[in-house]
């Protein structure tokens, strides 16, 4: 068996702008291939995406190479795997289950939604991106995880810190000394809020955490919190921003999604159309096989959920947004055991709340210049603008 | 190959034959039976494959451990004596006929 094969054209600035082109071709070309400008083998088809991720123990998270570990100063439960990553999986999965998200923080959500969205002007032009997408999802948050004293700001700055510091593959120091002071902050913060916690748990995630019967050590709790911050805002952000430009774009299925009520389909349609996460990186741990390919032990393939989203094999006209379809078995939150922990979360809070009440409160909002609307990223994607005029 | 009869919420019955080794979640996933999601593949991470064991097929399929119990626990439809994750049945040949019911909602 031959090794796959090579590619050295694609850059990431091309795969930051338009990846989706690029998948395209791969998907019916090369589904499995090494692309020098990312160190890694892309795999874009669903099938392959899936098989890798069902697998941890040949494919593995728990890949030392990354700078996840000096961003977060921590081992996190996202790169560990077996029992002790469902150690720690377990430990906050329980704040974050259906019925507590139902039953315990419906309620607050959509108190917390129809605020946020009470404040916005009616009449003018706003970027809803940065004044309702990123605040909004940074208050829900930090009341789940249990650290509501943390502003919005401080959410959002945190989170893009971490992020920066965990996509810091040039081992730059700056963007380490940025996520260091922000870890100092919230582990201030989090170790000023543990009494309070503990003596009037709240059903948070940090309240759980810290009463438990067999508690995870407190490095642990900490970091499962911080890749809570680090992963819970930006993607229900760009989720958000990505199905109102699918929805405002498309004024028909708007209409019928508001007939209906479908605001959930919405919600699963823009999120496979536009993964917010579209790739996530597995190392090998014993020489194997893809897609009639040698993958040697050490290699780290790169799983393009954003690609599989739009496989012509699952899919007719997987590039369009189409809330309507008949089977939509996107891999948009991932699969096996790192399945995101916050999808429940994210289902309910973007497409259950915040979406109908938007456009209830706006029911004429529009998007007149969808071209102005600039889409970026290869490890996360959406857009990072959103004018509409709010009516 | 395994019969198994998964009765959906509203009642609707759908057969299927599935190979011995796999689990009632894979075997529906497979099939395209609607009412199991089952996202985590199996891993006991997302309660989206809760099923109830018909009352006939109780004692057949076990007990639950506890960290499916744990699991369970946040499940969205109502959980009962007979919940069940359904990743964490094998099918075996003691379970050829197998029925189990679907909850009104996964997510
Ligand atoms: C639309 C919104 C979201 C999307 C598309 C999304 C997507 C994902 C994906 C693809 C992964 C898997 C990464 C991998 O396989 O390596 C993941 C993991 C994770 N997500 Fe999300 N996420 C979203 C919202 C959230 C929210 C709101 C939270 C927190 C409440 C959250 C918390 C997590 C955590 C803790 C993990 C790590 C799970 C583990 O490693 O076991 N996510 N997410
Ligand atoms: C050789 C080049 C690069 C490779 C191979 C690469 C690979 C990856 C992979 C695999 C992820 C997915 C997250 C995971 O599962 O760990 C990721 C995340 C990310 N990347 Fe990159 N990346 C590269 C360059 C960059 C650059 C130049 C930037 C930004 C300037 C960047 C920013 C990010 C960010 C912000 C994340 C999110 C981190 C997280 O929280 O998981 N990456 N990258
Ligand atoms: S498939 Fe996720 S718990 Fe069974």
């Amino acid at each position: 068996m031959a090794l796959a094969p090579l590619d050295e054209a694609i850059t990431l600035d091309q795969l930051s702008s338009d990846p989706y082109p690029i998948y395209r071709r791969l998907r019916a070309e090369s589904p499995v291939l090494r692309v020098a400008s990312t160190g890694r083998t892309l795999l874009t088809k669903a099938a392959l995406t899936k098989a890798v991720k069902d697998n941890p123990e040949l494919f593995s998270s728990d890949d030392p190479k990354t700078p996840m570990k000096p961003a977060f100063r921590a081992h996190t439960l996202m790169r560990k795997d077996g029992k002790e990553h469902f150690v720690e999986r377990k430990a906050i999965s329980k704040a974050l289950t259906p019925k507590r998200i139902k039953a315990d923080w419906g309620p607050l959500y959509a108190q917390l939604s129809e605020e946020y969205i009470a404040r916005l002007p009616r009449g003018e032009t706003v970027d809803l991106f940065t004044d309702l997408c990123g605040p909004l999802a940074a208050r829900i948050l930090a009341h789940i995880l249990g650290i509501p004293e943390a502003s919005d700001e401080q959410m959002m700055r945190w989170s893009q810190l971490l992020i920066d510091g965990a996509g810091n593959f040039g081992w730059k120091p700056e963007p380490f000394a940025a996520s260091d002071a922000a870890n100092d902050e919230m582990d201030a913060l989090f170790a000023e809020l543990e009494p309070i916690r503990r003596a009037e748990p709240d059903g948070s995630a940090y309240a759980l955490m810290l009463t438990a019967e067999d508690p995870i050590p407190m490095s642990q709790i900490h970091a499962n919190i911080k890749i809570a911050i680090g992963g819970g805002i930006n993607e229900p952000r760009d989720a958000l921003a990505t199905i109102l430009y699918g929805l405002l774009t498309n004024p028909d299925q708007l209409a019928e999604v508001r007939a209906q009520d479908a605001w959930d389909k919405a919600f699963e349609e823009g999120i496979r159309w536009v993964a917010p996460i579209q790739a996530s990186s597995r190392l090998v741990t014993e020489d194997t096989e893809l897609g009639g390919f040698e993958i040697p032990k050490g290699d780290t393939v790169m799983t393009i959920q954003a690609s599989a989203n739009r496989d012509e094999e699952l899919y007719e006209d997987g590039e369009s947004f189409f809330v309507f379809r008949d089977k939509n078995p996107h891999q948009a939150f991932g699969n096996g055991p790192h399945h995101c922990a916050g999808a429940h979360v994210a289902r309910r809070t973007v497409g259950k709340i915040i979406l109908p009440m938007l456009f209830d409160r706006f029911p004429d909002m529009t998007l007149p210049n969808p071209d102005e609307v600039v889409w970026k990223g290869f490890g996360f994607r959406g857009p990072i603008n959103l004018p509409v005029v709010l009516n | 190959m395994i019969k198994v009869t998964y009765v959906a919420h509203d009642g609707t019955e759908t057969v299927i034959e599935a190979e011995e080794g796999t689990s009632v979640m894979q075997a529906a996933v497979s099939n395209d039976v609607e009412g199991i999601v089952g996202e985590c593949g199996g891993s006991m991470m997302c309660a989206t494959c809760h099923c109830y064991v018909d009352e006939a097929w109780e004692a057949k399929t076990g007990a639950r451990s506890d960290d499916e119990d744990e699991m369970l626990e946040g499940a969205a439809s109502e959980v009962t004596e007979r919940s069940r994750l359904s990743c964490q049945i094998k099918l075996d040949p003691s379970l050829d006929g197998l029925v189990v019911h679907l909850p009104e909602e996964q997510l």
